[in-house]
């Protein structure tokens, strides 16, 4: 046997291995997509079926017909003929889970927190950073030290303090706090530290250029990739606090998508089961159509070290 | 441009404004954070229930953590406290642990120059799909899916299937320990995703060569992944043990909503659930303050503990690769949006 | 990087947009029920004895006369508010978990007042609401009344801060002389002062499917079901009788938690005795349970206010529920359940027993004191609309005239096939006292208890009792364990530091002995 086609064969064998490894990791990817996918997909085909259907057999994997119906009991717009049950149900459902006030809520509080998050972020990462000063060691320590806190240790003391304050009920907690966000902060400093020349800052000091306008025209839009990763992730967090927010809001005129759909979870009587996962397919699919049109962005911030909340 | 004497004047001269700029930061979370703190150590002092105006001392904290106090019921309610602490770690460990064997060997397979893997992107992409959506509507989906009885899908499905029978259908929801392993998979269906996209910039982050000189020592992949790709990746990997340990003990969401009629399911309350609910029982001489401040405290001190350890384990090694990663990350991401639109998946 | 903006700032765009085209779809019809314009609209402040006798003489009934007395002298007493609350805002807001539940008297009073009624829901079920109305009665937003129910309402009426008097609005407990008097003492707070008045009043009976009772046990009326289930002995015999026959298939009564609403609201004991938790019937129900429970005459899994307790009735799985009378009107329960074609019928069942209720409280932030006046009246005191609200809603009005009038009278309810259920309950609601065993636990306890019982029904009853008095004592560090029924094991480690782990140890060792006996 020459020395040629042993290799030959050895390539031959080493290829077949290839091959072999990457068709079975092929297969555990897409049983790990399944995993992903489908739980989404089963809810969405049983948010179109009637709940007496769903009621015989629960495990449908086809598409119904009563998204319509159910859509209709959501929005609280029955026909003027439908019994009285009915429209009990779709009373009941159309106040607690009205979605378009739902995304508004969540949109105001995830929007503004996130806005004063990056920009408050990006603010004091550029004081320590930019500026010399006695206390700025000390004042970064001090941030990272208090990154790991979790929200739970002062929330009791938090939601009394909100009480006192009389600002339960109110947007205000909700977003003022997002302008302290140590993590966000340190990710800057350190995105800052790599890659943001303070030379520039000492020829716009020559060019007359305040120090705070110097911030706002220059150094922030240097920062646009940590900003654009830090928003992303700020406002994915946001709207999806439900610890904060149910502590909080306890006014159904003020409540999120997170609130609604525990609230929904919560019913205990008029319950209808299409309707219910109507409720929770309405809740998960604009974020996850948005996800889907920004996933590269998200999925390369996440790699940029995104801060896992 | 300006000579060291100059340039100290400067700094002097401009100090103020570094004071302006992070004041904004250090008003707010004094009056948000700090002070609510503070205010949490004092409520942590005084009683429980009718009891709420007295000052206990360290009452609270003898009753939660060693059964012993004023109430009768202090050992029940130290065992209320161990129990949580307990689920609170059995449903960390039992997330954590598939959470980063899976993210890692993807990692491995995805940055696998040698495997041809077709649709790399859109794996990455609809694993990481979980992570954006609302705990709340999460724990909704699965309850709807997998609840007790066969009027919900997953039991339905396994009637039809022969597997259980009506009257031995799985209790996803109240079973003891069938839903602990439904919260753990839950978290690593949510989180795996995430995890593996760090490790994965990790990995990247490594020297190409150090592959290829083992490629050519003979090294196979086993080895390669054992001798070279976990060793480097260590500190990321700390990081992600650090961060999964402060989102554990956070762990509120999915154990509070993960259940059937009206109270939550105490075989899943973790220490944020025994917060919250010994501070929101209803009016004031309802609720247990007392406790409910006490095992804050509590859960401050570990987290302090956990951190400062990990932080002096880590914190040369640790900064310096991560900065590397995340130059090398950050130019991905440039190069990205400089393609720009990204309205492909 | 403009790109990633531009993409950024279209989707909020979008965002923006679509929201705001949905919120304006389904806004309209916001949790606001403004009174639809009245037919008669007679106007709130001025419905005086002039509208009743109109309504009277609508219902033209032969003893309307004593009622229109009785009725004018209240009304001229109670329609003022005492000024201490304010008045100054139009909008009528109540506080409550579900409006559904609230509908009914909603839409009665739109036809007898023209004022915006709006509610304001505050948690999904009862429970939670409980937890959440202590946050938002103080928080400053608009309240005027809140619904409470029997289980927790304790915690309310006795906290100034979060009800005011019901004299406050003009009412005194003299407007409740016809009344059930139970739903006085609870609404009434520990130093004597009225708080809360009830619109209804809640007797439970027994509520069966006709179809399967015949077909199992050959019971064609009412009246023999009576005779087989009349007390728990022939409820069990019965319970056996129909496992038999149906092979199993079809379980007594579908939950425990219905079960123990009847076995247990009817003693006299109470849950909270001073400070000590009593356990005595807890136990008692304990024993039955389990017995219950292993003879398959009730499945534990299925737990009441789920999709689980409105599928055996819909699939057939249950011969009957233990219902109260808010269960039996139209849209309520009974119907959900499986009731639609008219073939359950009730009865009053093993025992007589009541369950629940809700009050309506006034909240010392009330700043629209007339009107909410008004709508406490017309539903807790003024007999002609109770009547309206009775025959409309098919709920069990809070006085006595009324209920004997529509027992005697010609109401029929088709998800009965036309039974009169007032007929057959209305002497049970006479018999209901629960104000001196009702305590601000109870909701708790209740819940804690039958949560115990169903994760635990294969233990042995000392188990479940300590179990449950342990988490009830973690949960509520006022109370004590009562005597006899502490869980032992607790006990012993609260004793002392060191013996804590050993008298867990002990209580183990003690738990197997027993079970290896």
């Amino acid at each position: 046997m020459s020395t040629k086609s042993q290799y030959g064969e050895v390539k031959d064998d080493y290829h077949k291995k290839i091959m072999a490894k990457s068709i079975a990791i092929l297969i555990v990817c897409i049983l790990l997509t399944l995993i992903c996918l489908v739980p989404i997909y089963i809810l969405i085909v049983n948010s179109t079926h009637a709940s007496n259907d769903l009621a015989q057999n629960p495990s449908r994997f086809f598409f119904g017909s009563h998204l319509g119906d159910n859509m209709k009991t959501l929005m609280n717009n029955l026909p003027e003929d439908a019994g009285k049950a009915a429209k009990r149900i779709a009373k009941q459902y159309s106040s607690t889970f009205n979605v378009g006030k739902g995304y508004m809520n969540s949109l105001i509080i995830a929007g503004f927190s996130t806005l004063l998050t990056v920009f408050f972020s990006a603010m004091t990462a550029y004081g320590l950073t930019v500026y010399d000063f006695k206390l700025s060691g000390p004042a970064y320590t001090f941030i990272i030290a208090v990154m790991m806190i979790p929200v739970q240790v002062s929330s009791a003391g938090f939601v009394r303090f909100m009480y006192t304050l009389n600002l339960i009920n109110n947007f205000i907690p909700l977003i003022v706090p997002a302008i302290a966000a140590p993590a966000v902060i340190f990710f800057m400093v350190s995105y800052m530290k790599s890659s943001f020349p303070l030379e520039i800052v000492e020829a716009a000091r020559i060019d007359g250029c305040t120090e705070f306008r110097t911030f706002v025209t220059i150094a922030i839009p240097m920062m646009g990739p940590a900003i654009a990763v830090q928003a992303i992730f700020a406002f994915v967090s946001n709207w999806n606090n439900y610890y904060t927010q149910n502590m909080i809001l306890k006014n159904a005129d003020f409540a999120t998508v997170p609130i609604m759909v525990s609230k929904v979870l919560a019913f205990d009587k008029n319950i209808d089961n299409g309707v219910n996962y109507l409720c929770v397919t309405l809740s998960i699919l604009p974020i996850v159509i948005v996800y889907f049109i920004l996933s590269k962005f998200i999925i390369a911030g996440v790699a940029l070290g995104g801060v896992k909340e | 441009m300006a000579s060291a004497a100059q340039s100290r004047i400067k700094s002097i001269s401009y100090a103020k404004y570094g004071y302006m700029f992070i004041a904004p930061f250090f008003l707010v979370y004094c009056f948000f954070q700090i002070w609510p703190l503070i205010y949490t150590f004092i409520l942590s002092f005084k009683g429980n229930q009718a009891n709420n105006e007295a000052w206990v001392g360290f009452d609270n904290y003898s009753q939660i953590l060693f059964g012993t106090g004023s109430a009768a019921g202090a050992a029940a309610a130290h065992e209320e406290f161990a129990r949580s602490l307990g689920n609170t770690f059995i449903l960390w460990i039992g997330n954590f642990i598939p959470q980063i064997l899976l993210s890692l060997l993807l990692a491995v397979w995805f940055t696998d120059a040698k495997i041809k893997l077709p649709g790399k992107g859109f794996f990455k992409i609809v694993m990481y799909m979980p992570n954006i959506i609302t705990a709340a509507s999460v724990a909704a989906l699965y309850l709807n899916l997998f609840g007790d009885s066969k009027n919900y899908f997953v039991n339905s499905l396994l009637i039809k299937m022969g597997m259980v029978t009506e009257s031995t259908t799985i209790q996803f929801v109240s079973g003891e320990v069938a839903s602990k392993v439904m919260v753990m998979f839950i978290q690593t269906w949510l989180w795996f995703g995430n995890t593996m996209i760090m490790l994965m910039s990790g990995i990247m982050g490594i020297n190409p060569s150090l592959f290829e000189a083992a490629d050519i020592d003979g090294a196979n992949s086993t080895q390669q992944f054992f001798k070279i790709t976990l060793p480097l990746l260590q500190p990321i990997m700390v990081y992600t043990l650090v961060t999964s340990m402060i989102g554990g003990l956070q762990m509120f969401d999915l154990p509070y909503l993960f259940h059937n009629g009206a109270n939550f399911s105490k075989q899943l309350e973790t220490v944020a659930v025994y917060i919250y609910y010994n501070f929101n029982k209803g009016t004031v001489d309802q609720a247990s303050y007392g406790y409910a401040g006490a095992a804050s405290i509590i859960i401050f001190i570990i987290t302090a503990i956990l951190g400062s350890i990990t932080f002096y384990m880590n914190r040369d090694k640790d900064a310096i690769a991560k900065k590397k990663q995340r130059k090398k990350a950050e130019k991905q991401l440039k190069a990205k949006m400089k393609q720009g639109g990204g309205f492909s998946i | 990087m403009s790109k990633l903006t531009r993409t950024l700032a279209l989707l909020a765009s979008i965002a923006v947009v679509s929201t705001a085209f949905v919120a304006c779809g389904g806004g309209s019809e916001d949790s606001t029920s403004s009174a639809a314009p009245a037919a008669d609209n007679s106007s709130a402040a001025d419905s005086s004895a002039a509208d009743s006798s109109a309504d009277a003489d609508a219902n033209a009934d032969a003893d309307a006369d004593a009622d229109a007395d009785a009725d004018a002298d209240s009304r001229d007493s109670a329609a003022t508010p005492s000024g201490n609350l304010g008045d100054d805002d139009p909008t009528l807001t109540i506080v409550c978990w579900t409006d559904a539940d609230l509908q009914n008297m909603f839409d009665v009073y739109a036809d007898h007042s023209d004022a915006t009624v709006v509610y304001q829901n505050c948690g999904g079920n009862g429970t939670e609401a409980s937890t959440q109305y202590a946050t938002y009665l103080n928080s400053g937003d608009d309240v005027d009344l809140f619904v409470a129910e029997a289980g927790w309402i304790l915690n309310y009426i006795n906290d100034d801060s979060m009800s005011a008097p019901l004299s406050d609005l003009g009412l005194t407990e003299a407007d409740y002389a016809d009344a059930y008097q139970y739903t006085v003492d609870i609404g009434t707070d520990n130093n004597g002062v009225l708080k809360a008045a009830s619109w209804q009043a809640a007797p439970g009976g027994f509520a069966y499917n006709t179809t399967l009772a015949e077909q199992y046990l050959g019971v064609t009326t009412p009246e023999d079901m009576q005779a087989k289930i009349g007390s728990w002995d022939d409820f069990a015999t019965t319970a056996q009788e129909l496992h038999d026959a149906s092979n199993g298939a079809v379980t007594m009564t579908a939950t425990l938690g219905g079960l123990w609403q009847a076995f247990s609201t009817a003693q006299s004991a109470a849950w909270v005795n001073g400070t000590d938790i009593q356990t005595d019937i807890a136990r008692e129900f304990a024993d039955m349970a389990k017995d219950y429970v292993d003879k398959g005459y009730v499945n534990p899994a299925v737990e009441q206010w789920t999709t689980d307790w409105t599928n055996v009735g819909l699939n057939g799985e249950t011969l009957g529920y233990f219902y109260s009378t808010w269960c039996l009107g139209e849209a309520a329960q009974l119907e959900q359940n499986g009731g639609t074609e008219g073939n359950w019928r009730i009865v009053i069942g093993p025992q007589e027993y009541f369950w629940g209720g809700s009050w309506l409280c006034v909240s010392p932030n009330c700043n629209t004191a007339t009107e909410a006046a008004n709508f406490v009246r017309s539903f807790t005191v003024d007999p002609d609309i109770m009547k309206e609200y009775v025959e409309y809603s098919g709920d069990f009005a809070n006085n006595k005239t009324v209920m004997e009038e529509e027992a005697a009278g010609d109401y029929t309810n088709p998800l009965l096939g036309d039974q009169n259920q007032f007929a057959i309950l209305k002497d049970v609601a006479a018999g209901i006292t629960m104000s001196d065993t009702i305590s601000k636990y109870d909701q708790n306890l209740k819940d804690t208890f039958l949560k115990t019982l169903k994760d635990n029904i294969d233990s042995d009853t000392d188990t479940i009792l300590s179990t449950f008095t342990s988490q009830a004592l973690a949960d509520n560090p006022d109370l004590t364990a009562g005597d006899g029924s502490a869980a032992p094991a607790d006990d012993a480690a609260a004793e002392g530091e060191d013996s804590a782990a050993e008298g867990d140890a002990d209580a183990a060792a003690d738990g197997e002995d027993s079970a290896a006996e």
